[in-house]
């Protein structure tokens, strides 16, 4: 048996049970004849124990509110961002479906497809629209102004298409199909409008 | 502990991974105590304290659906606490020669014994010194995990709990083995 007292370093990995420690078991044994490192052991102990009895500390504030502040902002720029891509998607395959007979001639849908097109794009923006102002937020007068005159073109057309009913079947489905397309358009810019705060739409 | 502090804590974090602020706040009643604990133990001041506190509850309502409940929650929000301690114990560089000033306690080579309390000794250590003994001792994370947290190796962790053990013998006026 060493005559030598365990250092720190073999008290530790004997507490600790650390048998990846050089010399563990030697200083297992040493400990078995050996009072003093006995007694250093037990010392190691109980501090360890005072250690963990050490009173709980305990914040002065509630951290929760500023948490959720955060939480909320970052949700808030999130959404923000993804809307503005959103729109911009919309913006450029409206382009496409407005320029598109021009541009590229497709095999054109027929009346009925179109229309439904429409319509589901309409869904769409309207759909964005009300996530959007589920927020309650705050805009300044010039945007304000400018959401209530879309908003007021959106509603005539509404009127429209309600009335479009009594018209001639021959007549009914183009005159619907412009209604609904013209409805898109503004639908997307009231959506932009909303994303970017722009007061210079082009009305 | 889970069960402890928080009833029904599957329930609780399978909402708040939706993102129910009711769970989440949950979360944070139940656990910013011990958390704070841990950074208050691990950082000088109060300040830094609830500042980790406000990061680590950050964190976890952010990456809640991360948490793939191999351990613990309580372990889990431990490590994301911790992580965040140490971090702020980096940031503030006005103890950036941490390492080298190992002399906060006057007469640490001197045999008379100066018999502080647990506290003022625990606060005499140096930085990294006590973050150690708390995380080892305390918390009981292993060398390994407190090595990898702190850039190091399992070794360095062992080494200044080793040292940080010795001082605390001398300055608790524990007698000197000879």
């Amino acid at each position: 048996m060493s005559t030598q007292h365990l250092t720190m370093d073999q008290l530790l990995a004997v507490r600790d049970g650390d048998r990846s420690e050089p010399a563990f078991a030697e200083a297992h044994r040493h400990l078995g004849a050996c009072p003093p490192c006995q007694q250093e052991l037990d010392r190691l102990h109980q501090r360890t124990a005072r250690l963990r009895s050490l009173a709980t500390l305990a914040p002065v504030t509630d951290q929760f509110p500023a948490v959720r502040a955060r939480l909320h902002w970052e949700a808030s720029h999130s959404r923000r961002r993804k809307l503005a891509s959103v729109g911009v998607a919309i913006a450029a395959t409206l382009l496409l479906f407005v320029a598109g007979d021009h541009l590229i001639s497709p095999p054109a849908l027929d009346a009925e497809q179109q229309l439904e097109t429409a319509m589901t794009r309409s869904q769409l923006l309207e759909q964005q629209l009300r996530e959007w102002s589920s927020g309650s937020r705050v805009v300044d007068g010039q945007t304000a102004a400018v959401v209530i005159q879309l908003e007021d073109r959106i509603a005539a057309l509404d009127r429209e298409l309600s009335q479009s009913a009594s018209r001639e079947a021959s007549e009914r489905l183009p005159h619907e199909l412009a209604l609904w397309q013209q409805r898109v358009g503004l639908m997307n810019a009231l959506v932009e409008v909303h994303v970017t705060r722009a007061s210079n739409v082009d009305l | 502990m889970d069960g402890m502090t928080l009833p029904n804590a599957d329930a609780v974090i399978a909402r708040a991974k939706q993102g129910d602020p009711v769970a989440l706040e949950a979360l944070y009643r139940a656990y910013s105590g011990p958390a704070y604990n841990l950074a208050r133990r691990i950082c000088r001041t109060t300040e830094d304290a609830e500042d980790v506190l406000q990061e680590t509850f950050f964190e976890v309502c952010r990456s809640i659906r991360n948490y793939r409940g191999d351990g613990s929650i309580w372990g889990w929000i431990r490590t994301v606490t911790s992580s965040k301690a140490l971090m702020r114990l980096r940031r503030n560089k006005y103890r950036v020669t941490d390492d080298l000033h190992e002399d906060h306690a006057p007469g640490q080579n001197s045999s008379i014994a100066l018999r502080m309390d647990l506290e003022s000794a625990l606060d005499q250590l140096t930085d990294t010194a006590r973050a150690v003994v708390w995380l080892h001792d305390v918390e009981g994370f292993t060398h390994e995990e407190i090595g990898t947290q702190m850039g190091k190796t399992a070794s360095f962790s062992k080494s200044q709990l080793s040292r940080a053990h010795q001082r605390l013998r001398l300055w608790l006026g524990e007698e000197a083995m000879t």
